[in-house]
This record gives structure tokens, sequence and C-alpha cells, in this order.
């Protein structure tokens, strides 16, 4: 069989990867009619298989080959449905494929006896699926399918838990900033999130029909191999804005600023969903795009077409967003929520390397660094999200006050969330978090940019707040005393225990993956530096000077950046030392030692009044509006002037041709009298 | 196959009269299913018919108004195939949402002419019932057929005074289905609805008799642009605009919509709403597009604005209903507002996704009707504010509406993405070849709209599917599969078109190829 519908059958991995996941979630409905138990069984096996289908390209990656195959779709626009499975799509589909297996691993556990399971099975295979097809589309309107199909599934899996249950909120009761509730229910928290990225989307297929327009195709490679459009759109001056257009698309899935309100209340869902969502899919899914569009623009500097524009846009919106949320990770009482800020703060970190990559000479550098960051961000959050998951199974609640002293009671939650939480700190030479980040810091500093100081500034004070938070984090969940819930679940007779073996397995695989990976971490990078270097300049163009490293000593690695990440790191963690675990300081009392910090912890609490913005300004505003033209218009205007006034105009005037009718002789005579006069003397006239 | 068009369109016609008998002697189920028998045949041979390419029959009419033809050409198919596909599955679906009518308006009558004498067993009252039921549902069918019949002789005529008589025969037959079974005020609705929409017809016919006379022919074919006197083309285009303007119920002429949807029984109105009141789109097509394109030029720009503005407003408007069928009769104001910023697009794609989205709205609209129907049997009632957390009472309506609701909002793999990102694609070619600032404007602010348009859906599922059940509704049932299956079948279908819209587009683009380029 020399190919199958078309395809060759040494191609056939490629599409599988994303049909897989989709094929399972047709027939999980169908099996869960029989057995809900099975649901998972299958859901497993073809996450497992839609995994080793990318495994199996990898070898081809390391060669820097790709493999590009077509079949016509849409033949009355000429459109073709493609796949495309280059370097980069590969690591990418291994990187959300195993990842998400391992999650849906800890799901038998984490949602076993749910009795909706079913539904869950299907949305989580649908998110993956919609991922891969993401990653492996080959052109920009297949990648909407999956764009908007992660969309969807993130919508149904937030408020997975429909009913509203008061367990299920995020957020503290009756807490509001400007008059805003900042409780969330979970279909409510569905809502926000799908219509808050769909703006996002919105601007995206802007930015997309923009480049039909001028390119005629929606092809990634039609779009590098002929540049004629680029010289067309860019002297229109419509090159950068369809470029941010497209980013915009980026900038709502990835929850990147302004658009990042909605991935907080995304904490409603269950917590494997969580891990979904910040690790393998969604929000990965802009960092992607963005990886996938920018060496296109990046290679159009050799015609001469400059875009610096859209690779600063990208750098400030990654480093503002990365601090916004970093700072308001540090007050959260919500454990999840810490987590979900961190994720929107360490997407930032991607979108800056993406995004100053662009502004330097050495492309591969930043790109490089985003995309490692990418790799061991998925691991390290992945596993933190699903420690907290098992956390929250076994405490109960939400809150962090709620827990602390569990070290002894969850030892190996303990370790493992040790090792991630450093990863996510950045701690030096041992984790992938530390040598991902330092790159980032590397590529920052070393941008040919005016901006590149201040970018760098904030990125570095940005790494330490991330290590005072995971380290307030771990110091709030594991150490000091059993909180008073604790107690009273103890003294109930629900002893704490260690999450089950399906459950803490694969976290700790991530965990142990984010040190070991992280020992030999400057040589991993390396290998993708080389890898990126060659498939960016055999599929793009962008050639590589190899004397890149003549600024860097210590083994390839920039000094001051190097620091900078040292210093961060023991200054951040310093911090949450002396309050959290150390518990010296009474992190209450010192908050409300003085005005400023205290100002501050309000600030960052209600999240820098963004969110109430937004609810002002794109909910409130608009239903008053509505309800205005509603009262004002519509049911006066229209509904009363239009049919009442007709009903009442025609009741009038057939008064009125009545009152003609008198019946009385005499007058029907006078009015023929005189018309027959009106008439003679026109015809006289 | 010989007559297939005229089969189609009349076999509805001639056999009515067997369904009324049907129904009344036999009862609401045999007349269900020899309605669905009969236009499901003529929905195949309708199909079958489309797979050949363009295909026409002509008749010898009178020497007055010329030939008596039916055409099903690029623009004709889709429509013809979803009003068809429409009346066959809604006549499965009838079945349940009438019978339930039926009894509530038996009890209503019951009560009005109750003797106060109380001789009247339960006996006499269950035979007297099942008479009542059969006679009207014989009745209800036969104006099913005949509205069905309208509206496909309408996409299928060539010849203007055959399409002013289909239009209106259309508006008869559902003129009284709401009259007589509709809820609420129903005969001052269903008045008001034939008032303004055959006034809207009436000025539409003032056109076609300028532009009949003009050219000397009303047949389609000799009609053309050059032809006509320029002093009564400018006044002939404003007359067709406005009267198929009152049919779409765009904005300011919208004010019988509301009504008429929301209180014709729920098959019609999920008829009336994607089916019906997208025949107006059908109209412009074909009448401002295809025969006039140098004037259609010249106005594409305000279509373009009026459609925005009808978006919004009925999006907006939208937001406010806490009646179900309202809030989507609204809704169905926004969609025929993306229909006319489409045609006012000016550009084959633009074109040719209005199209796509008449499809997908008369598949997406008509599954979100049909939900409302299954809460009204099933429930009881249509106001949101009583309704919530029904998602896990009954899930397969549930999945229905979300998969309808995907298709209004324009979602993949839905039908109505399809539809979307060719009317904005459309709007953006125009307005960035002419440099036109006013249609960027509108291209944006027509974007905008679609994010309003998924906050009233999203929020609609969120007040009937989500949240916390109300205590009175812990025993609800999902509906009967004879509401179901209708649902499931239209539900696939808008996922079939999203994934593979070459089976309508494969017609569409063709017309509106050699519509604009010629």
């Amino acid at each position: 069989m020399a190919d199958f519908f078309g395809i060759p059958v040494s191609e056939l991995n490629v599409w599988l990867i994303w049909i897989l996941p989709f094929a399972a979630a047709m027939i999980i409905p169908a099996v869960g009619k029989f057995s809900k138990l099975s649901t998972g069984r299958v859901a497993v096996a073809f996450a497992l298989m839609s995994a080793i289908s990318a495994a199996t390209l990898f070898p081809m990656a390391l060669e820097a080959h790709e493999i590009h195959h077509q079949v016509m779709w849409i033949d009355a626009i000429g459109l073709k449905a493609g796949v495309l499975a280059d370097p980069l799509s590969i690591i990418m589909a291994n990187v959300v494929g195993w990842i998400s297996f391992l999650i849906m691993v800890y799901s038998t556990g984490y949602m076993k006896g749910d009795k909706d399971i079913t539904r869950f099975w299907f949305w989580m295979m649908f998110f993956i699926g919609s991922m891969q097809l993401i990653i492996l589309s080959d052109n920009l309107l297949q990648v909407f399918f999956g764009w908007e199909g992660v969309g969807l599934a993130s919508y149904a899996l937030i408020s997975f838990w429909y009913r509203d249950k008061k367990k299920d909120h995020v957020g503290q009761e009756g807490r509001s900033a400007l008059g805003v509730m900042e409780y969330f229910s979970p279909t409510h928290a569905g809502m926000k999130a799908f219509i808050m990225t769909k703006v996002g989307d919105v601007m995206m297929l802007s930015g997309m029909l923009l480049l039909f327009l001028f390119a005629g195709t929606f092809g990634f490679k039609e779009l590098v191999s002929d540049t004629a459009w680029a010289v067309e759109m860019s002297a229109q001056g419509l090159l950068v804005p369809a470029f941010v257009l497209l980013f915009g698309g980026a900038m709502g899935k990835s929850a990147q600023f302004p658009l990042n309100e909605w991935l907080l209340e995304a904490m409603t869902g269950p917590t494997a969903v969580s891990a979904l969502i910040h690790a393998a899919t969604m929000v990965k899914a802009g960092v992607f795009l963005v990886a996938r569009i920018g060496p296109i623009v990046f290679a159009l500097a050799a015609a001469g077409i400059l875009a610096d524009q859209f690779f600063e846009i990208i750098a400030w919106v990654g480093a503002i967003t990365a601090l916004l949320l970093a700072t308001q990770g540090m007050v959260n009482p919500e454990i999840k929520k810490v987590l979900a800020y961190s994720t929107g703060s360490q997407i930032g970190y991607m979108m800056l390397a993406l995004g100053v990559a662009g502004l330097s000479q050495h492309y591969v550098d930043g790109y490089t660094a985003g995309f490692f960051h990418l790799i061991s961000h998925a691991m390290f959050k992945a596993s933190l999200f699903m420690a907290a998951g098992s956390l929250l199974h076994v405490v109960g609640s939400r809150f962090m006050t709620d827990m602390g002293g569990l070290k002894k009671q969850m030892k190996k939650t303990y370790a493992f969330m040790w090792a991630a939480g450093l990863g996510l700190m950045g701690a030096p030479f041992i984790t992938t978090g530390f040598w991902s980040k330092d790159a980032i810091f590397a590529a920052v500093y070393e941008a040919d940019s005016s901006w590149a100081l201040p970018l760098f500034l904030i990125a570095v004070l940005t790494a330490v707040i991330t290590a005072f938070y995971t380290t307030r984090m771990i110091g709030m969940v594991f150490f000091g005393k059993n909180s008073k819930h604790i107690e009273k679940m103890e003294s109930e007779g629900n002893h704490i225990h260690e999450a089950p073996r399906s459950m803490w397995i694969p976290y700790g695989i991530l965990a142990v993956l984010t040190i070991g990976i992280g020992l030999i971490g400057l040589s991993a990078e390396e290998g993708i530096h080389h890898l990126f270097g060659e498939y960016l300049e055999h599929s793009f163009g962008i050639y590589v000077s190899h004397e890149a490293a003549s600024t860097e000593f210590l083994g390839g690695l920039n000094p001051v950046a190097l620091g900078a990440s040292l210093v961060a790191f023991a200054t951040g963690f310093g911090l949450g030392y002396i309050f959290y675990i150390g518990r010296w300081v009474d992190p209450a009392k010192f908050v409300n030692s003085n005005i400023f910090f205290y100002s501050m912890h309000k600030l960052f609490l209600n999240r820098w009044y963004l969110n109430a913005f937004v609810y002002w300004g794109f909910v409130v505003a608009p239903l008053w509006m509505a309800r205005g033209i509603w009262r004002y218009f519509e049911r006066t205007a229209i509904d009363t002037g239009m049919n009442i006034g007709f009903e009442k105009a025609v009741g009038w005037s057939a008064r009125v041709v009545q009152g003609t009718q008198t019946g009385v002789s005499q007058s029907y005579l006078y009015i023929f009298g005189a018309g027959l006069l009106f008439v003679v003397l026109i015809l006289l006239l | 196959m010989e007559f297939v068009l005229l089969q189609a369109v009349f076999l509805p016609l001639l056999l009515s009269p067997v369904a009324y008998l049907i129904g009344r002697n036999y009862g609401p189920t045999y007349a269900t299913w020899f309605t669905f028998g009969l236009l499901l045949y003529c929905s195949v041979i309708l199909i079958n018919a489309a797979l050949g390419g363009t295909y026409e029959e002509h008749y010898p009419w009178t020497t007055m108004f010329g030939e008596f033809g039916f055409m099903l050409d690029g623009l004709a198919t889709p429509f013809a195939i979803i009003i068809y596909v429409l009346c066959t599955v809604l006549a499965l679906y009838s079945k349940p949402y009438m019978v339930h009518k039926f009894e509530e308006l038996f009890k209503e009558h019951y009560h009005q002419n109750a003797t106060t004498d109380g001789q009247t067993t339960a006996v006499v009252e269950s035979v007297a019932l099942q008479t009542y039921v059969n006679r009207q549902s014989g009745l209800y069918f036969a104006m099913f057929l005949v509205f069905a019949m309208g509206m496909l002789g309408t996409v299928l005529s060539t010849n203007l005074i055959e399409f002013y008589i289909f239009f209106e025969v259309m508006l008869i037959p559902s003129f009284f289905l709401v009259a007589f079974y509709g809820d609420g005020n129903r005969r001052r609705i269903a008045l008001q609805f034939l008032f303004w929409t055959h006034v809207g017809a009436v000025v539409l016919l003032l056109g076609f008799l300028a532009i009949g006379l003009s050219v000397g022919s009303f047949d389609f074919v000799d009609i053309n642009e050059a032809a006509i006197d320029p002093d009564i083309l400018v006044v002939s285009a404003v007359a067709i605009i406005l009267g198929l303007g009152v049919k779409l119920a765009a904005f300011v002429f919208h004010v019988w919509l509301p009504y008429a949807h929301g209180a014709a029984p729920t098959p019609i109105s999920a008829l009336l709403s994607p089916a019906m009141i997208g025949i107006g789109a059908y109209g412009l097509f074909r009448l401002i597009v295809e025969f006039m394109p140098q004037t259609y030029g010249d106005i594409s720009i305000m279509l373009n604005i009026w459609g925005v503005v009808t978006m919004f407003y009925g999006g907006a408007m939208a937001l406010m209903q806490d009646d179900f069928k309202r809030m989507l009769a609204y809704s169905s104001i926004s969609q025929m507002g993306y229909l006319l910023f489409a045609i006012g697009s000016f550009s084959t794609y633009g074109l040719a996704g209005a199209e796509m989205m008449y499809v997908s709205h008369g598949l997406g609209k008509g599954l979100l009707f049909m939900t409302a129907g299954v809460i009204i049997v099933q429930v009881g009632t249509r106001s949101f504010s009583k309704l919530g957390g029904l998602a896990s009472k009954m899930p397969i309506t549930a999945v229905c509406a979300v998969i309808g609701a995907l298709t209004i909002m324009g979602i993949p793999p839905t039908s109505g993405f399809m539809g979307e990102w060719m009317v904005f694609y459309g709007a953006l070619e125009t307005a960035i070849e002419e440099g036109n600032d006013l249609r960027s404007l509108m291209f944006a602010l027509g974007l905008i709209a679609t994010a309003l348009t998924m906050s009233y859906i999203l929020w609609m599922l969120k007040r009937v599917f989500f949240g916390k059940l109300p205590e009175n509704l812990q025993n609800v049932k999902d509906g009967s599969w004879y509401m179901l299956a209708p649902m499931m079948v239209l539900a696939g279908f808008t996922i079939v078109v999203g994934i593979y819209p070459d089976i309508f587009l494969g017609h569409i683009m063709p017309y509106m190829e050699g519509v604009m380029g010629g």
C-alpha cells in the first residue's frame, strides 16, 4: 500500500498526530454509552498514539528535514489543506503530545468518579487535537480552525462544572474592585475566556485576510517562497499592521496584556484542564504562532523590508505582561491563581524573547531562547499544576491559607514541587528554567535596539519577583504549621495522605525532567540553537553568522545575563525564605507597616484594576447603552411609533373620511356642484 | 427526469388537501409522516437535479407576463436546498410541538365555551380533544406544505411576476399559521405581520412593474440594466430594495419581525426566521446584483452601512430580551444585517460568503429555534429568568443548541465560519482596493459586531443550560425523538458544511464570479 487516501504512508503519521485525538473525541461519546471507565482508557491510548506519531518524526527534525504535504480542500476557491512538519512543529508537537499524554494519565486519577467524565474526555481530546492542528497546519486558515477549536475546548472545559457550585468558583467571595465583583462562577469564567480570546481571534482573522488579499495564499511556505506580496503591502503601509493584527490573536490566546484577564478565571476548570491549558495547549498556541510568523517577517529584511515595529510591539507586550502578572502573583492567596499569574508572566518572557530576536542581527538567539523557555516552562508548569491539583484534591480548598505544613504528610508532592518550583525560579545551573531564562536575558541584553536596556531591567525585575512568589507558594503550602482547615479535616477523620500513584507519577516525571535536562541544560540549549540555526537558514534564508559567540565566555554565556540571573534568583529566593519558609517576619504586618507597601499590595490584589476597567468598559457600558436603546428607541419610536402610530393614523384618516359621509343629500349636492365648477374652470383655462 | 422542479414546487400544493384529509381522519402521526415523506421526496429530486449543475425548466404561460419557468442555478441551489431540508426535518419536528400546542389551544377554547351545567364527562372531553387535534393537525400540515411550496417557488422563479406571486403565496399560509396557532395576541400579530410584509411586497411589485414595462418583458432572461429607462432604473431599484428590506427585516423595517417570530408556533418560527426572511437576500442577489450591476456598484456602500447598523441594532436588542424566541428573533435581525453587509461588500468572496451565511443561518438559527421549541414543550416556559442548568436534564438538546450557537457565532468547524471569513474578506478586499476608509471602518465595525453576537449567544446558553437548576425543573426530560432527530440532522449538516464547504461553494463561486466578472 503505497498511499492512503492520497497520502503516502511515510507521511501519514504527520496527519495522524492531529487526526488521532479528534478521532478519539468522536468515538468517546459512543464508548461512554457502554462504559464510562473505558472512556479514560480510550483517551489515554489515543493520546499516547498521537504522541508516538510525533516521536517518529523526531529523527527527521534533527536532520532539519521537513515534510510538506497537501490535499485539495475547498476546490471552489482553490484552497488546500496540508501539514507542515519542520523542526519547529515537530519539536512543538512532541512537547505537546507527551505532556498532554502525562496529563491524561493524571486525569484518570484526578477525575475519577466524576459523573460527566465522558464529556471531560471528549473535550480534552478535542483540545489536544485542535492544538496539534495549529502546530502542524501549513496554512493560516487551517490554523484558525485549530485556533477556534482550542478556544471552544477551553470554553467547554473552564465551565466544565457548569452547575456553578460554590466550591468550583474562583476568587474570594464578596471581594470586589471598583464595584466589579472578583468572584467568578465556572460558566461566567468560560464565557469570559471565550469572548476575550475571540477579541484576539477577530484581530487575527483580519490580519489573515489582509495577508490573503495581497499574497493570495494562506500557506506559510508560499508566503516565504514569493515575497512580492510583502513589497506591495509594505508600500501601502499595511505590512506591519497585518502582522500586528495576527499577533493580536496570539495576545488573546496567550493572555498577553491587555487581553490577559481571562486567564485567572480559567482556573475554575478542573486542575487537569488548567495544566493542559497552561503547559501544552491554548496559551502556548500564541507563542507558537509568533514563532511561526516571526521568521517570515524577519526574512523579509533580506528583501529590504524592515518590520522593526512588529518585533518591538511583541517585545514590549511580552515585557509588560511578564511584570504585570508577576506582581499580582506575589499577593494572591489561591494556589492555582498564583500559578496562572506565573504562566502569563512566563509567556511574557517567551514573547519578549521572540520579539527581541527580530531586533537583533542574530535572530536565532532570541528565537532559540524563547522556544527553549517554552519547552522548559511546559515541563515545570505542567508539573506544578498537577501537583497543585493533588493538593486541592487532598485538602479540598483552593486557598494556600488552608494548607500549610504539608511537607510531612505529602512527601512526594513536596519534593516534586520543589524541583519544578526551582525550575520556575530559575535555580542556577541545575534547572531547565535557569538556562532558558538566562538565554532570554542574554538575547534581550544583546539586542541592537535602544529598548534593550529597559526591557532587560524589566526582565530581571520579573525574575526576582518570580523567585519570590514561587518560594512564597511553597512556603505557604508546605512549611509552618498545619492550618485550622487541615486540623479540622484531621479531627473529622479525613487523614491527609499522598495522592494516588496515577497522579504523582506524571508530575514526578516532569519534575525529574526539569532537573535532569537542567543538568545538561547548556548543551541542550546549544543543540536547539544549532538546529534552529539550520532550520532558519534552510527554510527562510536567515543566515546565521557563526561569529555570534564572540562576546560570550564561560561556555557560551553572557556574563551580564548570567550575573543578573544569579542575583535575581538569590534576591527573590532570599526574600521569600525570610517571609514564608523561615517565617522570621510576618508578611501581613510587614505589608501594613507603611502606606507604600499597603497600597502596592492593594493594587496587586485588585489586579491593577484592569479587570474592573474591562468590565466597566466592555460589559457594563455596552449593556447600559443597549438598555437605553431598548427603552427609548425600540420600545418607543419603533414599537409605539411605527406600530401604534400607523394604526392610529389609519384609524384617524378613516374617521376623517367617515366624517364626509354625512348622509345629508344637500351637502353631497354642494360638493358635487363645487367639483363640477372646478372641472369646468380647469377646462376653460 | 421530466418536470422535476414542477413536481418539487407543485406537489406540496396539490397534495395539501390530502394532508388535511389524512390529518382529519387518521390523526397527526399519519399527517406528519405523509408531509415528511412528500417533502423528503421533493427534496431528493431537487437535490438530484441540482447535482448536475444549472438546471432549468420552462412552461408556457400568458403572453402578457412571459414564461413560467424554474431555474436551479448557482444562486438558487443553496437557497432551495436549505429551504426544503429545513421544511422536511421540521415536518417531523412539528408533530410533538403542534400536538402540545393543539392541546393548549383546546383547553383555552374549551374553557371559553365551557357550559356551566357540569354534565361533560372526561370521556366526552377526550373524544372532543382527539377530534380537535386531528382536525387542527390536518389544517396545520396542509398550510405547512403550501408555505414550503411558496418559499421554494420564489427562489426558483424565472419571471418577475412569477416571483411576485410566489412571494405573496408564502405569506398567506404563514399568516394563518400565526393567526391560528401562535402565542399571545396572535391574531393581531399575524395581521401586523401580514400588513408589513404585504406592504413591502407591493412596493416590490411597483419596482417589478416599472422594470417589466420599461423592458417590455417580465422574463429574467430579457432583463438587463441597459434596457431599462435610466429614469426608472433608480426608482425601481429603490422600490425593490425597500420592498426586500421589509422582508429582510433590516433596521427600521424590522418592526414586525420580533412579534411575528416570537408568536409563531416554533416550527414555523424556525422556517420564518432563517428560511423566509433570507429570501429577501435572495431577491437582492437576483434583482439588484445580477440584473443591475451598475446600480449595485453605486449603492453597495449604503447596503454595507445599513448592514452594519442592523447587525449592531439586532445584537444589542437581543441582549435585552428575556423571552427565548424574541431573543432569537432579534438575533435573526442581526444576522440579516450580516447578509446585507456582505451583499454590500461588492466583491465575489463577499457575495459568496453572504450566501454561505444564509446557509449557515438557516441551519444554526433553525437549531436554536428548535431548541426553544423543545424547551417550551418540555419545560413550559420561554423566559430565561425561569430557566437554567438544563444541560444535565436534556443533554442532546443542549449539544444541538451549542452546535447551533457555534454556527451563529461563526466558530469552526461549523458552516458559520465559512460564511463569516468570506464575508469579511470580501468587505476588506473592496475596502483596500478602493482605498475607501468608510468601507474599512465598516469592516472593523462588522468584526466588532461578531463579538456582540458571541456575547448574546453565549449568555443565552448560560442562562438556559448552565448554572443552577431551579427547584421546579428537577423532573424535566429531554424531548421526544421526533424533535431530537431533526435537530441532530441539522447539527451534523452544519459541521459537514463547515469542514467541506465545497458542497455549496462549488455552486456558489462560479455564479458569483460570473456576476461580478460580467
